[in-house]
């Protein structure tokens, strides 16, 4: 009889459990409040309405370097954007410079002034990560219901650099060319490395020598 | 002569007596010896590690390595080892965040299935409980070693947290969950009160229940278990669920206070959690260790860890740091084990 009670007061618990954990829906009823995201078209239209012009007004790259020499944490404070807490920045930047070797995956380019040491590249193949989307500071993670659309963003805005910015670039670079270019770089604030920074591009243009 | 001999030979025993007393207090106190001087060293290197928000901080962070390492200490009082943890507390944290966020989707009738909070970190716990006993039937049932079978588990835990996350962070949880592991109650980090819940039933298992006694018996001699009636197999699968479902609460924890359940999520955890056992004076041969050493063990691998980073040691020094702290545990554990 006893152990009838505890079988019973067991059950009980767990239908209590069981009806507090789930919730039934019409999945077509969910789906019409929740209407599909269409990354592609999100990222067309922020590219044009809120990302060129962001990256317009970016830093010149060769002052920031001397920032970044001279007063780090200033730098950091004035021009970097980040949606996370950790210790990588990205700066939405612009400025010309000097290629100095085209290779198969990089323009290797120098600015007219830049610190010694420093070596910067322009990336022409591998074009992924969130640099790009997160340097802008024009985009709001609140305003996803997901991350999937929230990263699908930066996956649509670096197939638009991949198909749209490089190819034209790349038919037509080579070594002494002067390159006008909008992009981001992302740098780590704790451990600051000037030998090697990537800038992914939004605009580039090549003016023949 | 025979007087003279006496006289001068009984004051050595109470001598020695002495000298072995101070001897075993030294040894029963160790860890806490160790973590004495850890923060009396930090505290004159580093102006912020003895303030309040730092000591919750560290507490908050060391709560899941101490739930990790409370099964991860049943597991090796059992001789055995689980190096699935980490990879198991990522797929429950990614699979509670998902139920939570996007529920299931079932097309073909028409139906979708939500999860309430409740509901959504039932299931995450029972697939940790389930991937533990897979751990243990195993090694029970199939004969595979421990290390094997738990690094298997660790590859395929991890293949299916990218599979269900597609390789991107779940994130925005609600403020609800994100209380569990950012939120406060009685001044006290959530974390910490749930840890301490689960460290205290540990030590009645351990201490007070009839599988505890079991679970020593058996680190301490299977064979002798066996022949004596225990069912060793029935309890180590139990073991391995408990490390599984402690696994799954850590992931819990850890995806609440992100407010995001990383695929890569506890990498490593499972070294972490080792070291803590380790450092806590618990036998890696089975039979002898505690709960509560455990606990001191994390609470120097957290202490560690904090006061390297305040130290602005670099990330690979912290690892040379913390692996030489581990084998210097291990020696001292070796030593004392070679005295008795």
């Amino acid at each position: 009889m006893n152990k009838l009670w505890q079988k019973g007061v067991l059950g009980v618990l767990i239908l209590l459990v069981a009806y507090n954990s789930v919730y039934f829906k019409k999945l077509d009823e969910v789906k019409a409040t929740t209407a599909g995201f269409d990354g592609a078209a999100y990222a067309t239209t922020f590219w044009s309405e809120k990302l060129t012009p962001a990256m317009e007004k970016g830093v010149d790259l060769s002052a920031l370097l001397q920032q970044l020499q001279t007063n780090p944490d200033q730098a950091f404070a004035t021009h970097s954007h980040a949606l996370g807490i950790g210790n990588i920045k990205y700066f939405p930047v612009k400025g010309v410079a000097t290629v100095k070797n085209v290779r198969e995956n990089e323009v290797q380019v120098a600015l007219d002034a830049q610190p010694a040491g420093t070596e910067l590249t322009i990336a022409t193949e591998y074009i992924f990560g969130n640099a790009v989307r997160d340097a802008s500071g024009q985009i709001d993670i609140n305003a996803f219901t997901n991350t999937m659309d929230f990263n699908t963003v930066s996956a649509e805005l670096n197939n638009i650099i991949r198909t749209q910015v490089i190819p034209p670039f790349k038919g037509q670079v080579k070594t002494g060319d002067r390159v006008e270019f909008t992009g981001a770089i992302e740098l780590n604030q704790k451990y600051l490395n000037f030998s090697s920074i990537e800038i992914i591009p939004v605009s580039l243009s090549v003016e023949k020598q | 002569m025979k007087t003279e001999t006496q006289k001068l030979a009984t004051p050595a025993r109470p001598l020695e007596m002495n000298v072995r007393f101070d001897k075993a207090q030294l040894l029963r106190f160790q860890s806490l010896i160790a973590l004495f001087l850890l923060c009396l060293a930090l505290t004159m290197l580093s102006d912020k590690f003895l303030t309040v928000s730092n000591l919750w901080n560290v507490l908050r962070q060391i709560s899941v390595n101490i739930c990790i390492s409370i099964g991860m200490t049943l597991v090796v009082l059992t001789a055995g080892i689980d190096l699935s943890v980490g990879s198991i507390l990522a797929l429950s944290g990614a699979i509670t965040a998902g139920l939570l966020k996007n529920g299931i989707e079932l097309p073909t009738q028409n139906l979708f299935i939500g999860f309430t909070i409740l509901g959504a970190i039932l299931v995450g716990i029972l697939c940790g409980t389930f991937l533990g006993a897979l751990n243990g039937i195993s090694i029970t049932r199939f004969k595979v070693p421990p290390f094997v079978a738990t690094l298997a588990m660790l590859t395929v835990a991890r293949g299916l947290t990218m599979l269900w996350t597609g390789g991107f962070p779940i994130s925005s949880l609600g403020d609800t969950f994100l209380y569990l592991g950012a939120g406060w109650f009685l001044g006290i980090p959530v974390p910490v009160w749930i840890t301490t819940v689960l460290v205290l039933i540990a030590i009645f298992i351990t201490k007070k229940t009839r599988l505890g006694t079991y679970i020593y018996a058996i680190g301490g001699n299977e064979s002798a278990s066996r022949l004596s009636g225990i069912n060793v197999k029935r309890v180590k699968i139990i073991v391995y669920s408990i490390a599984g479902a402690l696994a799954a609460i850590g992931g819990l924890l850890v995806t609440a206070r992100l407010d995001s359940a990383q695929p890569n999520a506890g990498i490593s955890y499972e070294l972490d959690s080792i070291a803590a056992v380790v450092i806590g004076g618990t036998s890696l041969s089975g039979g002898r260790g505690s709960i509560i050493g455990t606990v001191q063990g994390a609470i120097i691998i957290g202490v560690l860890n904090n006061g390297l980073v305040l130290l602005d040691v670099s990330p690979f020094w912290q690892q040379v740091v913390k692996g030489l702290v581990i084998l210097l545990a291990v020696i001292i554990d070796k030593a004392n084990s070679s005295d008795e």
